[in-house]
């Protein structure tokens, strides 16, 4: 809750507002009965002009209720809304800060849910706390000074009502607690059993697994409607006892009103409203208890959202330095473990790749190809050794230079939704479409663009899906060359492409980009075969270095993948 | 047919089995509101006998006369009728609480055994994520609707039926004077809803918007870090952020403001009743203490008589959500079922072949796939699809085992058209391994068995190894009995296929139907599948859907579809000769020296 405390200073006058209303709102309520009371009164007495002006009075408090009512919800919302979008912005603004280590280490998924479904949390809670939290308290109070003003010799009644509400409420939510946690582990197996099957539809079709699966599945259903029935069961017994200990508290104070009536004879006008006032207790106290189950839902996500916020970025970078280095890269020693695992993904690699020349990387998967890219991308940063481009540790880079020198084209990376030229401009804000084709020209992506209506500012749907695999990737690598950079990293980012398409982007690259220094990992030997450079990995080590040729001669790894994709026809050529 | 409509029915086909318990409730509930309607009258009555008792005694000369017995009397009877409403909603609570429970877990099991039977055209239109929503949110949407508005709307009903009839009993003219707000608050509420309709729709597409933009960016956080776009990518976020702040103020604002506005109503109303109340009671010719008894009663009726209006418009959008959620499982219950064919021929193996003869098929009408293919298979023969995406291999395979059923031509074994085979024999004898192969919550054995599970461990650990699959299974702690899901990850991707194919080994299919995983896999671990599937084909017809060449160059007829036609057909070194499509393929996909 501490979290929120900033958040409401800057809706300072709003919260005052909403508060003021709802003390106007409670006053309104509260008084009803009292102004009841002189009523009563003045009908015992007879007293034409007391019922009257009381009468208008008690009209005009009702107006002032709805008021209130009215002005509490738009300042309630007003303060939930300001807190929730805020806090929001703040949420995303930071996670923007994060190293992608942290996101990784919160996942994606996860961050988006605290963004969205967490975030909703607290502006429902907050409205709930101007709306109804800081009126149940006040009525509750309220209403039992009034209720012990109105009669002061049953204080004790309330007291008795109370208690034993409560400790109904407590019994029977000890018993609904062991059951809710039960629910959610029974509604997480049967969604279990129900999205395996609808992912393997075809696998439960095929194998005539029909019966099986209903049998499993109503199994995990029947424990959820036995749960679901036994806490319906608590529920059912928990209101009517509710009611009726306070109507039974109803009935014992009048009869003690009738046992004393003759030395109190003013309480005749007064039963009324001690009712009244009895029932507001009681629909403060069930009220309470609803909301105090829904707050604890809220705490959770503001504890959530806490923890992104109090997250300090694993990677920080130098604020000023070289504003351009070149594009040589060499590994000295480099060792890697990934957070949580146990063994490092990257053992003492060395190697160096001088400046515009090619770099070929081969391995199985899980041998660390994608790790090593994402290092000199400064994705992580190594446990020991050192990361060099143009001779300057990437620790000891600014992050506009690094992201400037290097271009990270992945495998799965798509463009954002917009049109392509925005998803260019993003790299290269003064990009024109000469230069746009340019580097659609090199990533063979040229072809589709200008058939497209509107060429470079064509929409890109969601995840690029207006778009085929082989274009995504062309679009791509797109992307990754219109800056033209000092460093081109291509991670398996051409592996929908067919065998001529990637033909000719290698051949631009090697034409239009020369000077850039280009990382190609890929499952194809094809894509690699003609680099300055091979390494290949095995395990997270150097298992082989150096060009196809001498590879063929040097390394059993690498021949066997070759052998794996190695036509037997020789002569086919 | 409206959602209302639809929903209707799908709740009285589902409830109509519970209709004695309704039954007994609604006595109750009927019952309860008795109760509840006449206790007040009690109230008043014992004040009136109060101040008759006070009067006397106040009175010297009948003094000796006043006694509280009938107002001890009325008090009991006023507790008795609340222990009597306690009760009996006590009861129906519990019978509504069995009924929701109970019908949920029949709907529940009800759209499962339904998913079961569709055709799996349904699945393949529809995303995953839909169709659970309708498993997880539209069914908790619905039992949250019965497990609150059932009883709350038979109650308000029930009681705003019987404050009526008892208001018109006691009074006429206050009867009057309490319901004389009602058009009002009803107006008032009908206005509210709707500009509340309006505006919720419009937070939530906004919502939607940016969650949508959140959604992608983070999940893009890799590429935004990497082209270093963070401060573009919150200045994106900002603009959504600034809608959603306007929109959902008014959402919130007009969904919000209906219960106080009610509640004031109700304020009102109780104060005009008093006001009223009391001029009739002091002009009318009563006696001091009938007339407070008709102030407090009727001061208690206008109290309660707002609080059947409240529950119900409360309970608006929660009704609301249970129409739609009913609206959309229904949608399910209506899809067509497979088609199996009423005295199917039972399918013992294929002696003299497989046959597809001139197969035409489409996805969506007027969009042909498949345009008359014609395949030959003989017995034990090995058969590669080729061809680039979107070309139809996969679609043949849909065919094969009647996931989706042929618009013209036919496919035949041994002659006999499969669509005349029950469709459980048919798909016992035709074993499939799928690209993307689905695990199941259990141990590794429970998944190799799961076409037999009555399997002996001899048989699962024969299969493993066939698969190639037996040293790993051994090499974890647990071994076979390990516990595996489809999201944990002790397989990997290639592991995963070798898993898949193992549990096909077990089932023994006659023919076999392997469709190649495509990508994270790599070559080596490729090799590794490639031993197993040599394993499992050995001796059986087999159709293999290849995206990588090297798999199926023994195969003994490669076929080449290429936008739903067969372009070239025949064995790798007749397509070589031929120099065509699959020459230029082979080319692309292999290295040479």
């Amino acid at each position: 809750m501490k979290r929120l405390i900033p958040y409401f200073k800057r809706y300072r006058r709003d919260v005052w507002l909403a508060l003021l209303s709802v003390i106007v709102l409670v006053f309104a309520t509260l008084w009803q009965p009292r102004l009841l009371q002189v009523i009563m009164n003045a009908i015992i007495k007879n007293d034409q002009t007391t019922v009257l002006y009381q009468g208008m009075l008690l009209l005009g408090l009702a107006v002032l209720g709805i008021i209130g009512g009215v002005v509490n919800t738009i300042y309630s919302a007003k303060v939930a809304l300001g807190v929730a979008t805020d806090l929001r912005a703040d949420l995303y603004a930071k996670v923007q800060t994060l190293a992608f280590a942290d996101v990784e280490k919160f996942s994606a998924s996860n961050l988006v849910v605290r963004m969205t479904n967490d975030i909703n949390q607290v502006q429902q809670i907050v409205m709930a706390s101007f709306q109804q939290i800081t009126r149940i308290p006040l009525l509750f109070i309220g209403a039992f000074i009034l209720a012990v003003v109105t009669m002061p010799e049953q204080w004790w009644v309330i007291i008795v009502m109370m208690l034993l509400i409560v400790a109904a409420a407590v019994f029977a939510m000890r018993r609904m607690t062991v059951y809710f946690g039960q629910t959610q582990q029974d509604i997480e197996n049967v969604n279990t059993v129900a999205r395996e099957n609808l992912m393997g539809i075809r696998v439960v079709k095929s194998f005539v697994q029909e019966p099986n699966e209903i049998r499993k599945f109503s199994e995990k259903s029947d424990e959820l409607t036995a749960v679901t029935a036994k806490i319906g069961y608590w529920f059912a017994i928990l209101m009517p006892i509710f009611f009726l200990t306070a109507n039974l508290a109803v009935g014992v104070a009048v009869y003690l009103v009738g046992q004393s009536i003759t030395t109190h004879p003013g309480y005749l006008a007064a039963i009324t409203s001690f009712i009244s006032y009895l029932m507001q207790i009681l629909y403060a106290v069930i009220n309470g208890g609803f909301l105090m189950t829904f707050a604890a839902r809220a705490f959770i996500s503001i504890g959530r959202i806490d923890e992104v916020l109090a997250t300090e970025p694993s990677m920080q970078y130098v604020p000023d330095g070289t504003d351009h280095v070149s594009g040589e890269i060499s590994f000295e020693h480099v060792t890697f473990t990934y957070p949580g695992d146990d063994r490092p993904t990257l053992r003492d690699v060395s190697f160096t790749v001088p400046a515009g020349s090619m770099l070929g990387i081969v391995g199985a998967t899980g041998s660390g190809k994608t790790t090593l890219a994402q290092l000199i991308a400064r994705l992580y940063d190594p446990d020991a050794g050192q990361i060099k481009i143009g001779g300057v540790d990437v620790r000891d880079l600014p992050e506009k230079t690094l992201r400037a020198t290097v271009a990270y084209v992945l495998q799965r990376s798509t463009l954002f939704s917009g049109t392509i030229a925005g998803n260019l401009r993003q790299v290269k804000p003064d990009a024109q479409v000469r230069q746009m084709q340019w580097a659609a020209n090199v990533a063979q992506s040229a072809e589709f663009i200008e058939r497209l209506p509107q060429t470079y500012d064509a929409p890109v749907e969601e995840r690029s899906q207006n778009f085929s695999g082989g274009q995504k990737q062309r679009l791509a690598i797109t992307r990754g060359v219109i800056a033209n950079p000092e460093i081109l990293i291509l991670d398996d980012a051409t592996s929908a492409l067919d065998a001529r398409s990637e033909k000719l982007v290698q051949e631009a690259l090697d034409r239009e980009l020369k000077r850039t220094t280009t990382i190609v990992i890929a499952e194809k030997i094809a894509s690699i075969i003609r680099a300055d450079q091979i390494l290949v990995l095995d395990n997270g080590r150097i298992a082989g270095q150096g060009t196809h040729q001498t590879l063929l001669q040097s390394s059993a790894i690498y021949q066997a993948i070759y052998q794996t994709q190695k036509a037997r026809e020789e002569g086919l050529k | 047919m409206s959602d209302l409509k639809i929903a209707g029915k799908y709740y009285w086909h589902y409830l109509k089995r519970y209709w004695r318990g309704f039954a007994i409730s609604v006595i109750l509930i009927a019952f309860s509101t008795w109760c509840i309607v006449i206790a007040p009258t009690y109230l008043g009555r014992a004040v009136e006998e109060l101040t008759q008792y006070l009067q006397q005694w106040t009175n010297p000369a009948t003094r000796g006369q006043a006694s509280l017995g009938s107002f001890n009397h009325t008090l009991v009877i006023y507790v008795l009728l609340y222990a009597g409403d306690a009760a009996s909603i006590f009861i129906s609570s519990l019978i509504l609480a069995r009924v929701t429970a109970y019908s949920t877990g029949t709907m529940r099991v009800g759209l499962f055994r339904k998913m079961q039977r569709m055709r799996v055209q349904y699945f393949d239109t529809h995303s995953d994520g839909d169709i659970l929503a309708r498993f997880t949110s539209d069914l908790d949407n619905i039992f949250n609707a019965m497990n609150q508005a059932l009883l709350e709307i038979l109650l308000a009903v029930a009681q705003f039926v019987g404050l009526l009839i008892v208001m018109f009993n006691q009074n006429v003219t206050m009867a009057w004077v309490t319901m004389a707000s009602t058009p009002v608050a009803l107006i008032v509420a009908a206005l509210v809803m709707r500009k509340a309709g309006v505006a919720v729709n419009r937070q939530q597409d906004d919502i939607g918007r940016l969650n949508g933009y959140i959604n992608e960016q983070i999940t893009g956080q890799k590429i935004l870090i990497t082209n270093g776009l963070q401060q573009d990518s919150l200045k994106g976020f900002h603009a959504y952020n600034a809608k959603v702040r306007q929109s959902a103020l008014s959402g919130q604002i007009w969904s919000g403001i209906l219960n106080p506005l009610m509640q004031g109503m109700s304020l009102l109303n109780t104060a005009i009743v008093i006001f009223f109340g009391s001029w009739l009671a002091l002009n009318g010719q009563m006696s001091t203490g009938a007339a407070l008894a008709l102030v407090v009663v009727f001061v208690n009726y206008a109290q309660q008589y707002y609080q059947p209006i409240m529950s119900l418009t409360s309970l608006y959008s929660m009704i609301q959500l249970a129409i739609t959620g009913a609206r959309r499982v229904d949608e399910v219950r209506r899809q067509p079922d497979e088609v199996n064919p009423t005295d199917g021929l039972a399918l013992q193996g294929i002696d003299s072949g497989l046959k597809i003869d001139n197969v035409r098929f489409s996805y969506v009408p007027d969009k042909e796939i498949l345009h008359g293919i014609t395949i030959d298979v003989h017995p034990g023969e090995m058969v590669a699809l080729v061809g680039p995406t979107g070309s139809g291999k996969t679609t043949v395979m849909n065919l094969l085992n009647r996931f989706y059923d042929v618009d013209s031509g036919r496919i035949t074994f041994d002659g006999t058209d499969i669509r005349r085979f029950d469709l459980q024999a048919l798909r016992k004898n035709v074993g499939i391994v799928l690209q993307e192969p689905q695990l199941f919550t259990g141990t590794i054995a429970d998944n190799i068995r799961y076409g037999d599970p009555t399997a002996r461990m001899e048989r699962v650990i024969a299969a493993a190894k066939q698969a190639n699959i037996h040293d790993f299974i051994v090499s974890l702690p647990a071994g076979y009995e390990t516990e595996v899901s489809d999201e944990q990850s002790i397989f990997s991707a290639g592991q995963k296929q070798l898993m898949s194919i193992a549990r096909t080994i077990l089932t023994n299919p006659r023919l076999l139907i392997l469709d190649e995983a495509t990508s994270n896999v790599d070559t080596v671990t490729e090799a590794n599948i490639q031993a197993a599937m040599d394993n499992v084909i050995q001796g059986r017809t087999s159709f293999v859907i290849a995206h990588r060449l090297k798999t199926i160059l023994n195969a003994d007829k490669i076929v080449v579809l290429k936008d739903g036609a067969i372009i070239e057909q025949g064995n790798h070194a007749q397509l070589l000769n031929e120099n065509g499509f699959y020459a230029e393929l082979y080319r692309n996909q292999m290295v040479f020296d």
